[in-house]
């Protein structure tokens, strides 16, 4: 028995949906990446779903590998963007003692 | 892989198009070489310059080029993403050397920021060419990790660590809605090349929805209503030289690739771009009104301009304006913005690298005293930001709200240029300050004599006011 293809669509918009939630409600700088790497994973398998779907299409003759290839990028790219993020959050505690984006408030009108 | 596939891929014409691309690269490892040998440091701003100049070779070659479309149709090249290359040379080269002697505690930092420099480069250049979400996400990326980094570059400084802070957090979420976006563009037509799309495939509603969720990402990055709440800050907190960049830069690149991603849109959203195009410009200028910061100030008046540009996207959506010009518009009007908003930015980093405290209008007040070039070249700045005849803003305004009219959107039109109207307010407002007001007692900003950034102020200078009476020639080489 096979997992349908649509409810791998479902679930990665129910993760999308809870990363995009914490993004938006949470303010610790690390849950907020935390949010932002669930979203990213949602995304790649959103990829490997349709890159699925594509394959086991009628008349389709090959695999279609840009998805999986895309999510392989996608991997690299959260890993660069979580090391500059961190990197970032650490320069912010040093400064000010603090990972809470309420209190960062330095820049306002 | 193995070689022969090496040489169907690797092919000249490949190498030709994606040259510009590939010197940048070759010049940012060469930097790094530079970084590490002892005894090189010297070499560094001729490597730096070198590799611009070899990439603006390119990029001119591609502008007076054929059109080549290479990597399986994933990337192109040809006159217009020549002149993108171009503008992306033109706009890192004035933010390198308005950066010149900006850093202090970070000065012995200078060969990382040049290489994030040309990294962001890129990457710009990466964007422009591509025709594939693929590429283009790792043209993004390319531009967007190092501009994190630069934003938070003085980390000594707490509005610096902020601005990178917040420019990451957002920056990333941007970066999770396109891919998603691409996931179910992905889904609907089975590609991410935008040339293998076919019509059928573009009207499912899981492609639309895709295409509104890469829409969205991309209005992060041009700066438009809803996503431009970041602008401020960021460009308040970051230094100076790298917010010229991102003014310029980034805006540019952003839409190289929002133009031809337009057709995965249906023209029923061009009214819906419309209105967030004149909400942009109504918030821009409201915002920047009320401003007293001048980074803040010119942040709020970079939002209301991309909302312009924006117009004439919408105009290209509604299938009323050829894509050729709404592309030539778009391509002008940012042509005239690098120099008007580089030049402005980079005097606002020349006045800041002395004293170190942010500039406000209070600091500008008594500038002709001090400094008659800077004031004189600004004050040209803010006139071309505000669209007065003879400057390259006027014309840049007066292509995109043609296009608009082309597309029988005559009302968004009369409410753009309503809203560049009250845009003068506040851009006369600087001139009055730096013209008719009496300095306070204390000021300091603009004292000291900085020949670099006389010389960038009379070269942008020069670039406004040819682009505003000299159209003839670009257009001529843009066709």
């Amino acid at each position: 028995m096979t997992v349908p293809v649509e409810h791998l669509f479902i679930l990665s918009a129910i993760l999308f949906a809870i990363g995009t939630a914490g993004f938006f409600l949470r303010r610790n700088v690390i849950i907020v990446l935390m949010s932002i790497e669930l979203m990213l994973n949602a995304a790649n398998l959103a990829f490997l779903a349709a890159s699925r779907m594509h394959t086991l299409e009628a008349g389709a003759t090959e695999a279609s590998l840009q998805g999986p290839l895309f999510a392989i990028f996608v991997i690299v790219v959260a890993a660069v963007e979580a090391a500059v993020g961190l990197a970032l959050v650490i320069a912010l505690y040093r400064n000010q003692q603090t990972v809470d984006l309420e209190q960062v408030t330095a820049l306002k009108n | 892989m193995n070689v022969e596939m090496m040489k169907q891929v690797l092919t000249a014409e490949a190498l030709s198009a994606a040259a510009p691309f590939l010197a940048l690269t070759v010049g940012i490892l060469l930097l790094l070489v530079v970084e590490i040998l002892p005894g090189t440091a010297t070499l560094r701003p001729l490597v730096f310059l070198g590799t611009l100049a070899a990439a603006f070779g390119y990029a001119w070659q591609q502008a007076n080029g054929p059109e080549l479309r290479v990597f399986a149709e994933t990337y192109v090249a040809n006159s217009t993403t020549g002149w993108w290359a171009i503008l992306f040379v033109i706009a890192t080269l004035v933010a390198w050397l308005f950066a010149r002697k900006f850093y202090r505690e970070e000065a012995r930092f200078e060969g990382e920021h040049d290489v994030l420099l040309l990294s962001a480069a890129a990457g710009m250049v990466l964007m422009a060419g591509s025709r594939d979400l693929l590429v283009f996400f790792v043209g993004l990326e390319l531009l967007s990790v190092p501009l994190y980094t630069l934003s938070g570059f003085q980390r000594a400084k707490r509005t610096s660590i902020e601005a990178g802070l917040k420019y990451f957090v957002l920056g990333a979420f941007a970066a999770a809605m396109f891919l998603f976006g691409a996931a179910l563009v992905y889904a609907g037509t089975g590609t991410l090349t935008l040339s293998s799309m076919d019509a059928a495939d573009l009207s499912k509603s899981i492609t639309i929805a895709g295409g509104a969720l890469i829409a969205a990402s991309l209005f992060f990055k041009i700066s438009v209503f809803p996503f431009h709440l970041w602008v401020p800050d960021v460009y308040q907190g970051a230094p100076a030289p790298v917010t010229t960049f991102m003014a310029t830069g980034t805006k540019a690149a952003a839409f190289a690739f929002l133009l031809p991603m337009a057709v995965l849109l249906p023209s029923d959203a061009a009214v819906l771009l419309a209105a967030i195009a004149v909400a942009t410009m109504a918030l821009g200028n409201l915002g920047a009104l009320v401003q007293t910061d001048l980074k803040r100030l010119l942040a709020y008046s970079g939002i209301s301009h991309a909302g312009t540009m924006l117009l004439a996207v919408a105009a290209q959506v509604s299938g009323g304006a050829s894509a050729a010009s709404v592309s030539n518009a778009i391509l002008y009007y940012m042509a005239a913005y690098v120099f008007t908003a580089g030049g402005a930015f980079g005097l606002v980093t020349a006045m800041e690298s002395r004293t170190g405290a942010p500039v406000t209008i209070e600091s500008l007040k008594g500038l002709a005293q001090r400094q008659p070039l800077w004031a004189a070249t600004f004050a040209l700045f803010a006139l071309s930001l505000g669209g007065i005849p003879a400057t390259g803003g006027f014309l840049g305004k007066y292509l995109v709200f043609s296009t608009a009219v082309q597309a029988d959107m005559i009302g968004w039109a009369i409410a753009g240029v309503l809203m560049s109207v009250v845009a003068l307010g506040y851009y006369l407002r600087l001139i009055v300050a730096m013209y008719m007001q009496e300095p306070a007692k204390d000021a300091t900003h603009g004292e000291g004599s900085r020949p670099w950034a006389n010389a960038m102020a009379v070269v942008c200078a020069v670039g406004v006011l040819v682009l505003g009476v000299l159209p003839g020639w670009f257009m001529e080489h843009m066709k």
